[in-house]
């Protein structure tokens, strides 16, 4: 049994003859120098777009975004009359009276919960390494609404440091769900592709569930129902300007604090074991990827609901244009997201006028092919 | 404490659940050493190099890094003197080479840090080290095995370490660029880099490393220099296969094979 043991000597001993100077000899007289690898061209993604160019950009298409969005809708704008009023926003203009109880707030919704959405996008498929982690199909969107849900049935009258019940619980639902989301997906050893998928399924099915049994309840006040209809179908209200105040600072601040945290998540690309290994505190990174998602994901969802796919569609897209550095995708996504939800709310409000669509219908027109066409690459890349 | 021990292992002993899969390993390696870690598929290759880089923590005794028990050494502090290089590397998203590379410089940088010209400097040289300059802007997703392994090593020099634990560095390697690598493994031994590395070829390990350490299934071990551990009925036991068998595909040392232990078994 420890018969080798006898054998041992109780030190590894360097041999003068041998060590390093053979291992040198042995390069050195065998001609084993090692060839130059040739370089086999740039790949196309070569031609990735210098950062600070593509945020000026996206800065500049956000702002004509908003002009145009502004200057759409029932009544048609001039958008010089639009940046008019804009610019000096204390005139009492019909226009003012439209843009400024109307259009802007809606327009400033649409930017946060795009921004938002495309932010916790590019946080969690870091955290997930996994390009189809938004916050629709992991379900925590789902989970945010489930909760916001309870809190307009259950406890409307509750209220907690200022904010709603509404706002707190929907934030718990989204932990909560990326909580669960996270173990399911983790028992198999590393992340089930399937799990995270059937988690999302899941919890969207349980929402729809739970809508049922609130419409039951004969006590359930019509407005409620109205929030949450609109919630499941991803539908942009028009938010009050204290909305505004409270949601646009936490998608804000929650954006800024991510930056370290993307940082992180690229060593995080490498594995978790192999960032422990390079001394990043993965469990530390983890919990911050997840708070800070969530708080983006519920003010999200507090402001229009279950809207698919934005989280997937733009990171994904940016991803192609400036690679997968996370530091740099998590402000262009940010910026790149505001704009494509405000686009396609107003192209959502307007293509069937005087019918408005769902924002989230639109998404999900938008981005189910997409993430069809991610998931099918996907699964060959795992298959070879 | 000898001041030229780098990696120390006292008594140390791993059990996964019920099983015991490193019984009490005792050895100490020099600075400098070139060590070929052998032993058969599942004895606890990968434990032993995962406890010397902390990422498990021994069942009972302690491993000692430069005399400091590795317990001692802070989370960022360790990286920059011991590297792991795994076995397998999967990077999701078109990450570049150059990007991957520089996250060997993450134990020098703190969180809200940037890169500064120090950590750049470093990359380069990783990258000039293991002959990719070239490769840099490729997406490392794209790359061939041995490429990868290059990239991989790359990483453990950006962190600037000074001993490099590897994992199986030739596996997936046809045998030329099994002989570039582990000639670019002498020529980093060679730069004061203290090498150990989990090897299945035996000829390579003969050949290139002055000392091995062997682990047996039993579990067992023996640590000493190759000639002393190489030995055929060492290797008989460890690999539970016939020394004849075993001779035809050990070359090295050929006389030692066909001489006297050979033929007096």
């Amino acid at each position: 049994m420890n018969g080798l043991r006898t054998e041992r000597r109780p030190r590894l001993q360097p041999d003068p003859s041998s060590p390093a100077a053979r291992s040198e000899q042995a390069v050195g007289t065998r001609g084993h120098k090692i060839a130059t690898l040739p370089d086999r061209g740039q790949s196309t993604l070569q031609t990735r777009i210098s950062t600070r160019a593509l945020n000026l950009l996206l800065f500049a298409a956000l702002l004509l975004a908003i002009v145009i969005a502004t200057a759409l809708g029932a009544v048609r704008l001039p958008v010089s009359e639009v940046v008019r009023t804009l610019l000096h926003p204390t005139r009492a203009t019909e226009a003012a009276e439209i843009i400024f109880g109307l259009r802007l707030p809606r327009v400033i919704a649409a930017a946060l919960v795009g921004a938002a959405l495309s932010a916790t996008g590019v946080l969690f498929q870091g955290l997930f390494r996994n390009p189809l982690a938004d916050p629709f199909v992991l379900g925590t969107s789902g989970g945010a609404a489930l909760g916001g849900a309870v809190g307009i049935f259950l406890i409307p009258t509750l209220s907690f440091a200022g904010f709603s019940a509404t706002a707190v619980l929907a934030f718990c639902g989204s932990v909560l769900t990326m909580i669960l989301v996270w173990y399911l997906a983790r028992a198999s050893g590393r992340f089930a592709m399937e799990t995270l998928l059937l988690a999302g399924f899941a919890i969207g099915t349980m929402l729809n569930a739970a809508t049922v049994v609130f419409e039951l309840r004969e006590e359930a006040s019509n407005s409620g129902l109205r929030v949450l209809a609109a919630w499941l179908h991803g539908q942009l209200g028009i938010p009050t300007w204290s909305q505004i105040a409270l949601i646009s600072p936490l998608v804000a601040i929650s954006v800024v604090l991510a930056l370290p945290v993307a940082g992180r998540l690229n060593t995080l690309a490498l594995g978790e074991e192999y960032a422990a290994q390079l001394g990043v505190s993965v469990g530390r990174v983890r919990m911050a990827t997840v708070i800070l998602g969530s708080l983006l994901t519920a003010a999200a969802v507090s402001l229009g609901g279950l809207i698919g796919f934005v989280g997937l569609l733009v990171p994904h897209f940016l991803r192609i244009l400036i690679g997968p550095n996370h530091v740099r995708l998590l402000p262009a996504a940010a910026l790149g997201g505001a704009t494509f939800l405000i686009l396609a709310d107003t192209a959502a409000r307007t293509a069937f006028a005087p019918t408005e669509i769902p924002v989230g219908v639109f998404t999900a027109f938008l981005g189910g092919p997409a993430f069809l066409y991610l998931l099918n690459h996907r699964s060959r890349e795992s298959r070879q | 404490m000898i001041a030229s021990t780098m990696l120390e292992f006292r008594n140390v002993s791993f059990s996964r659940g019920p099983r015991l899969l490193l019984d009490r390993l005792s050895f100490g390696i020099e600075a400098q050493e070139m060590v070929a870690l052998v032993g058969p598929n599942g004895v606890g290759k990968t434990t032993m190099l995962k406890l010397a880089s902390r990422l498990l923590p021994p069942t009972s005794g302690e491993i000692l890094l430069e005399g400091k028990p590795l317990a001692a050494w802070s989370r960022r502090e360790l990286p920059r003197a011991i590297a792991l290089v795994p076995q397998e590397l999967e990077i999701p998203f078109s990450f570049r080479v150059e990007e991957i590379v520089a996250q060997g410089r993450v134990p020098y940088q703190p969180l809200f840090g940037a890169s500064t010209p120090v950590d750049r400097k470093a990359v380069e040289n990783a990258l000039e080290a293991v002959d990719i300059t070239g490769l840099r802007h490729r997406v490392y997703s794209e790359l061939s095995g041995g490429e990868r392994q290059r990239v991989k090593i790359a990483i453990g020099l950006a962190q600037q370490p000074k001993v490099m634990l590897l994992d199986e560095p030739t596996q997936h390697l046809d045998i030329g660029r099994q002989i570039e690598l582990i000639a670019l493994l002498g020529q980093l031994n060679a730069r004061g880099i203290t090498i150990i590395a989990a090897v299945h070829d035996l000829n390579l390990v003969a050949e290139n490393f002055s000392s091995v350490i062997l682990l047996t299934p039993e579990p067992s071990w023996m640590a000493g220099s190759a000639d002393e551990v190489l030995r055929p009925d060492l290797l008989e036991r460890a690999f539970s296969v016939r020394q004849s068998a075993l001779g035809r595909y050990f070359f090295t040392p050929a006389s030692q094979w066909h001489g006297a232990s050979l033929v007096g078994d």
